[in-house]
């Protein structure tokens, strides 16, 4: 619906008129089409009421509505001044709109389309020279994209000009005859038009009174704002939507003719709907702001009935409706277009469930399950307590709706009482805990109910809260008394300098009321908005790809422009005092040991360290790790090389440690720590070589046969054999001229044999011999 | 519970109280599994309590390491837990180290290692111990590192924490040795090396636990939890909390930037604090072995037969009378709007936040270092003086790519401790979802009828009556329970399930004795002498019973349910009239209306 209807008219009784309009209308032939037209007209002061509920909110029970859209497109809606649109465009794109929402609103509205001005003339009413130029484009039904189509291309400007309260009466008779034996909650007439075609006045009261009579609402869209003379009645919100070009009224160029049509339409509104009549008329302009808005699918909340109960002897009727609730499907179909279908291959014949419990899987078939399943009570509403509304914090809120719980319907009883219960909790400061079940079939829910006055209702809002199964203890480390996050004093003054400028709220000292200057639950979801503009848009293009967001959605979700223009400069002072630099990311393997690192500042300078690092012998990852305080278990042999030739511990200090975990390796008798083992010899025996320290690792060497011995671990010392690790042979003086030439000699184990040495401490025959 | 979510269907109704959806959340995807070893000290301090009445240190251990294996069946059953018991007299060990008793691998909990640890319960349980295992005299604490080492690295799944708690009451294990001490030292720092995280849940000592002698530097301070260590605990429910702080490792859901503007910005992690637990779905087997069955879902062409690829099939949605057709990539780019972030709109003072337009589950907001350095001092700034000056952020949120922003508000919370130095809160921001105009949904409202002051005292009294301190975690879902007692019973071969107290029905026996003679006297104020609250309802409650037991009176002829079937109308008829028609011709059709069209279809083409 474009409802830029009253709610009250909803009220209105609908009588059940089935006379054939044109009964009442006889035209006469000739119509007077001059007529004298008041003298002046008052410098009109704008006042335009925001049309509420545009969103769509407006609340019904079952049955849509039957709208007429009656559209001019008559000679003069296509004038306009240069670089404007035409009236005629203006309206189409209105029409557009609103048809647009309408087929997604998916509500049981019908929609009829009436054009005046055409060339030719098809209608009901029409006779030899009565109703002439009017045709009934659309007869009422749902909207759909082919009347979106027709808009677009069929609907053309004509040559004519016709009579508007003509073309109003056909729209009525249209609406009497083809709703009949449907059921409507409303009938309502749309009438587009620049009122310059010349009108014939003297059936007047005749459309009033039978519009009346039959409880049609009426709304003029015209291509100028219009105003009420006096401006009485005033709502508060009138000045908030003045027309762009307010102060420049009356619009140029506005002729008699349709000085005297708006004195036309503002009777007719005006023996309608009395004063508010006049807020029923609306600038195209205006609308359009208002339409761009796609409207989502209506949902009505039902009602839920059941008692509130504390103790077992105190009960309250009340009725609960869903008021907040997030959950929307799209796309549950998943047709691959039209000639194929989804297929889903199961054998649920030779299945049977089971589940899992730990790591067992226990068969479970649904016969047991119904015998041994949880049985709830059936619906209920229980206090189980109050607490402290402290105690509930937000945080623990579950689930994804609001309940909101009011009296029976009716029962004044129960309304005294859950009143009671409401302003006892709210002066208290305390709400209830409740056992919420909606019905024998779902599971129970534990709740809080908390009370909530307005002004207009006063209800308990009730919303899920966890069980001990749904929650999750993480532990964070404090902030406080972290020294390396802790701001300092002008850091924090920053921060505080950014708070009040960025503030989304203006207080207004003298009434001590604050203004939301960016109320979220205004802004409509923009998925919504974005998915119908989609839809729409392959519906009616389908080869074309998508096209991309509309600019309204967007700056629909930008902060005020003056809330971030504010925040510029304390956000730049943020800027300069707080270091924040980005982390560049290390491509290399991620390890245990890069993950928990303990100085990641390290990072940069390592990275300069690997371009400068010539030696490819050994992974500079292990460089890269930055502080290798000890030989760890993990990568001993990088660790020995790095703090030897970082020089952070002494050459015995490093191939300490580095011995101690070869033993430990040793000692699981596993063949993976054997190679490790190997690894970290080798490296030993490479880092003599550049430290000259060969000594110590022959005495190492030597320690480690005697061990192998005595713990009978000979398939190792195979390893160390093949591994063609041997003792220095050099002495000591010729390692230092010519380690390579050394290293080269004692390559061999096997060439060791056979070599006789002085310093050949044991026999590498001995060895094999192990 | 996506079983009899499908189950029981409410019929046709758009309201239909979908409480337990499968929407199951978790949007982490497993990088691997958790993997925790409870390593216990066996050693005789441990079987001495203090008091006749109170629990033994080894008792308390063992009833914890027991709720945590029945807590991660429940919430968590692909992790890997594994016990190992030291200084014990037997060893079962793959290294043969003395005095060390591995009694359970690590593997997923199960009923049968349930039913293991009970074994050792009580003072039963103590004998068990001392007759199947025994109290050795000597251990060295490198070793048993060293094993548990070996634990994990004999797992075959990948594992994406490891983390060994340590329960003992002996604060100084190597006093006289200082060899094996450093060697456990030493040890210790391997398995930080290595990414394995070790606890120590030291248990009540007379004269009290000292860390420094020698704790200290053997547990693994993880650089987040700095500056949390914990009491010593001397309570089974003190031990319990410690241990579930620890026992899950906080996962974070996304890393996001929190942009001030275009070009300042924080990194942020998102935790979620709160997240509903879902009885598992079950697993199908096959009916002759039981044995778990795959499932495959392929699509075919209709028209040809053929199989189609993923890639063959579009979306399609019907508007307008009009089938509008997208690729599922064009459904994505649909959701696309801004980049993964947070986006800072403005304050607003926290007042203004409504409780009552509560969307989603809040999700936790900590600083992340990992992408920006220096995030955190930025985020302890906004928080301090979010909470000085009572404000609140609203920020645009999108987690991820392809997802819709929303607008979300972040709420500041102070970090609170108790008494043991376990953290209640822990400092940041709530993530507050707020609604979007389409969220809220008009509701009739009942006219407003004030009561009086007297009335409102006396409800007053009947509040103040029934006050209670209000703990998130005092509630179970006792349908969770009854799933997993019926589990645990079919597991063991038990005659019964253990029962189950429901504790969130009211207790009106002690709320009636509470209330006394108050709920009268409000009756007398507020309801009307012949007024029965209950009477209408009830009175309905008989017609709904009457009309349930009473088969719907539509009895369709043999003619029309085929009038229907050719033409394909059947699906007119409604739930109810359709099992009428099945029940009729003895068909067994499911509760769905599908199936019941399904099989009466059936039944009368074959005919």
């Amino acid at each position: 619906m474009l409802s830029i209807t009253n709610s009250r008219r909803n009220k209105r009784p609908e009588s059940a008129h089935a006379q054939s309009v044109d009964a009442q209308f006889p035209r006469p032939l000739q119509a007077p089409r001059e007529a004298a037209f008041p003298a002046t007209i008052q410098p009109l002061q704008l006042r335009i009421r925001r049309p509420r509920g545009l969103w769509g909110s407006m609340f019904k029970w079952g049955g849509g509505a039957a709208v007429v859209l009656c559209m001019d497109v008559g000679l003069a809606m296509s004038n306009s001044f240069p670089g404007e649109e035409s009236p005629f465009e203006l309206a189409k794109k209105v029409i557009t709109m609103f048809v647009q929402r309408q087929v997604f609103a998916e509500n049981k509205d019908e929609v009829a389309l009436v054009l005046f001005g055409t060339d030719g003339t098809e209608n009901a009413l029409a006779g030899e020279d009565q109703y002439q130029n009017i045709t009934v484009h659309r007869h009422l039904m749902r909207p759909d994209f082919d009347l979106l189509e027709d808009i677009e291309s069929k609907i053309q400007p004509g040559s004519q000009q016709a009579d508007f309260l003509d073309a109003l009466i056909v729209c009525m008779d249209l609406i009497q005859k083809e709703t009949l034996g449907k059921k409507f909650e409303k009938r309502h007439i749309e009438v587009f038009t620049d009122l310059s075609s010349p009108f014939s006045r003297d059936q007047l009261d005749i459309i009033i009174d039978n519009l009346k009579k039959s409880g049609m609402s009426l709304q003029f869209f015209l291509p100028f704002p219009i105003v009420k003379k006096g401006g009485t009645g005033d709502r508060g919100d009138g000045s908030l939507l003045l027309d762009d070009h307010g102060p420049s009224f009356p619009p140029k160029g506005i002729t008699e003719q349709q000085k005297e049509g708006i004195q036309m339409v503002k009777k007719v509104m005006m023996s309608l709907e009395g004063e508010d009549g006049l807020e029923e008329i609306y600038s195209f302009s205006e609308s359009l702001r208002q339409l761009c808005v796609f409207k989502k699918t209506e949902r009505h909340s039902m009602p839920w009935s059941c008692q509130l109960t504390i103790g077992s002897n105190l009960s309250i009727k009340i009725v609960a409706y869903k008021s907040v609730s997030g959950r929307y499907t799209f796309f549950k179909e998943m047709l691959p277009g039209r000639e194929m279908c989804l297929y889903k291959k199961l054998m649920p014949f030779s299945c049977s469930p089971g589940f899992r419990y730990g790591s067992d899987i226990i068969p479970f078939s649904k016969v047991d399950e119904e015998q041994m399943k949880y049985r709830s009570e059936g619906k209920c509403f229980s206090v189980l307590g109050f607490c402290r509304s402290s105690q509930v914090h937000m945080k623990y809120f579950m689930g994804n709706q609001v309940l909101k719980v009011f009296a029976a319907k009716d029962d004044e009883a129960a309304a005294v009482a859950l009143s009671s219960l409401i302003h006892a909790l709210d002066e208290l400061d305390m709400v209830a805990v409740v056992r919420y079940a909606y019905d024998q079939r779902t599971n129970p829910q534990v709740g809080v109910a908390f009370p909530l006055i307005k002004d207009t209702y006063e209800c308990l809002a009730y919303i899920q809260l966890p069980f001990m199964e749904d929650l999750r203890q993480y532990m964070f480390s404090s902030l406080k008394n972290n020294r390396k996050c802790t701001p300092t004093e002008a850091q924090l003054s920053a921060v505080d300098a950014l708070i009040d400028s960025m503030s989304l709220v203006q207080k207004d000292e003298e009434e001590g009321t604050i203004e939301d200057l960016f109320p979220t639950s205004k802004i409509p979801n923009p998925q919504f908005q974005r998915l119908f503009q989609c839809l729409l848009h392959r519906a009616l293009h389908p080869q074309e790809p998508l096209p991309p967001i509309q600019q309204h959605i967007l700056s629909m979700l930008d902060p005020p422009t003056e809330v971030t223009a504010k925040g510029q400069v304390p956000v730049s002072k943020i800027k300069t005092l707080f270091p924040l630099t980005e982390v560049i990311k290390k491509k290399n393997q991620v390890t245990g040991q890069d993950l928990f690192q303990d100085n990641p500042e390290e990072g940069p300078t390592c990275k300069r360290l690997k371009t400068e690092e010539e030696e490819a012998r050994f992974s500079v990852s292990s460089l890269a790790e930055g502080t290798v305080t000890c030989v760890g278990s993990v990568n001993p042999a990088d660790n020995f090389r790095v703090l030897v030739r970082q020089k952070k511990a002494s050459f015995e200090e490093a191939s300490h440690q580095l011995i101690n975990h070869i033993e430990q390796f040793l000692d699981t008798n596993e063949t993976l720590y054997f190679m490790k083992s190997m690894d970290c010899i080798k490296a030993f025996r490479e880092e003599a070589i550049q430290f000259s320290e060969e000594q110590r690792f022959n005495n190492f060497l030597k320690a480690l046969q005697e061990k192998v011995e005595v713990k009978q671990l000979n398939h190792f010392w195979e390893i160390v054999i093949h591994g063609k690790v041997s003792i220095f042979l050099a002495p000591k003086e010729n390692a230092n001229t010519d380690t390579a030439a050394a290293f080269e000699e004692g390559g061999d184990v096997d060439d060791l044999v056979s070599t006789s040495n002085t310093y050949q401490v044991f026999s590498c025959l001995n060895l094999a011999d192990l | 519970m996506s079983g009899w979510e499908s189950y029981y269907k409410n019929q046709g109704d758009e309201e239909e109280e979908q409480e337990e959806g499968l929407e199951a959340g978790g949007d982490y995807s497993y990088s691997g599994r958790d993997s925790l070893i409870f390593l216990v000290d066996a050693s005789r301090a441990m079987f001495e309590s203090q008091d006749e009445d109170e629990l033994t240190p080894f008792d308390m251990s063992i009833q914890c390491i027991r709720s945590v294996y029945t807590n991660k069946i429940i919430s968590s059953n692909r992790d890997l837990l594994a016990v190992v018991f030291y200084g014990t007299k037997k060893d079962k060990n793959s290294v043969n180290f003395k005095n060390i008793y591995v009694l359970q691998e690590l593997d997923n909990p199960g009923a049968k290692r349930v039913q293991e640890l009970d074994k050792f319960k009580g003072q039963e349980g103590k004998k068990c111990f001392q007759d199947q295992i025994g109290h050795g005299s000597d251990y060295s604490l490198s070793e048993v590192l060293w094993v548990c080492a070996n634990l994990f690295s004999d797992v075959q799944f990948k594992m994406s924490h490891k983390r060994i708690m340590l329960f003992t009451n002996e604060d100084d294990p190597h006093g006289d040795d200082s060899a094996k001490a450093s060697r456990a030292r030493t040890k210790a720092g391997d398995l930080r090396d290595t990414g394995i995280f070790l606890d120590l849940m030291h248990l009540k000592k007379r004269g009290g636990f000292d860390i420094s002698l020698f704790y200290r530097d053997i547990i693994v301070a993880e650089d987040e939890d700095i500056g949390i260590h914990f009491e010593e605990s001397s309570k089974l429910e003190d031990l319990l909390r410690k241990v579930r702080a620890k026992e899950t490792r906080k996962r974070v859901l996304y890393r996001l930037k929190l942009k001030l503007n275009k070009d300042v910005a924080l990194t942020v992690g998102i935790y979620n604090m709160v997240q509903k637990a879902y009885r598992p779905s079950p697993v199908r087997l096959y009916r002759e072995t039981n044995e778990p069955v795959k499932t495959k879902t392929r699509t075919f062409n209709v028209n040809t037969g053929s199989l189609l690829l993923p890639s063959d099939t579009k979306r399609s949605q019907i508007y307008g009378h009009r089938q509008i057709v997208l690729e599922k990539e064009e459904t994505e780019e649909l959701k696309r709007f801004d980049e993964p972030g947070l986006i800072l709109i403005g304050f607003k003072p926290l007042m203004m936040l409504k409780k009552h337009h509560y969307l989603r589950p809040s999700l936790f907001v900590y600083p992340e270092e990992s992408l920006i350095n220096g995030s955190s001092t930025l985020f302890s700034a906004l928080l301090t003086k979010c909470l000085e000056k009572e404000v609140l952020a609203v920020c645009r949120y999108t987690p991820r790519q392809n997802t819709p922003p929303c607008f979300v508000a972040l709420v500041p919370q102070e970090e609170e401790l108790d008494d043991q130095k376990i953290q209640l809160a822990p400092p940041g921001f709530q993530l507050v979802f707020l609604p979007y105009a389409d969220d809220k949904r008009k509701v009739p409202f009942t006219e407003k009828v004030m009561a009086n002051p007297e009335q409102v005292d006396k409800m007053k009294a009947i509040v103040q009556k029934l006050r209670f301190k209000y703990r998130s975690d005092s509630f179970e879902n006792p349908v969770l329970q009854q799933h997993f007692r019926n589990m645990e019973a079919l597991a063991l071969d038990l005659m019964e399930p253990e029962q189950t107290v429901d504790l969130t029905l009211p207790k009106t026996e002690v709320m009636d004795k509470r209330l006394g003679s108050l709920v009268d006297e409000f009756k007398e104020l507020v309801y009307p002498p012949d007024y029965n609250p209950e009477g209408k309802v009830t009175k309905r409650k008989q017609n709904d019973e009457s009309s349930g037991s009473k088969r719907p009176k539509v009895e369709l002829s043999e003619e029309e349910l085929k009038a229907h079937v050719s033409k394909g109308t059947l699906g007119k008829l409604t739930v109810p009239a359709l099992k009428e028609a099945c029940r009729m011709y003895g068909l067994k059709g499911g509760l769905k209306k599908q199936e019941l069209l399904d099989v009466l279809t059936e039944h009368f083409q074959k005919a």
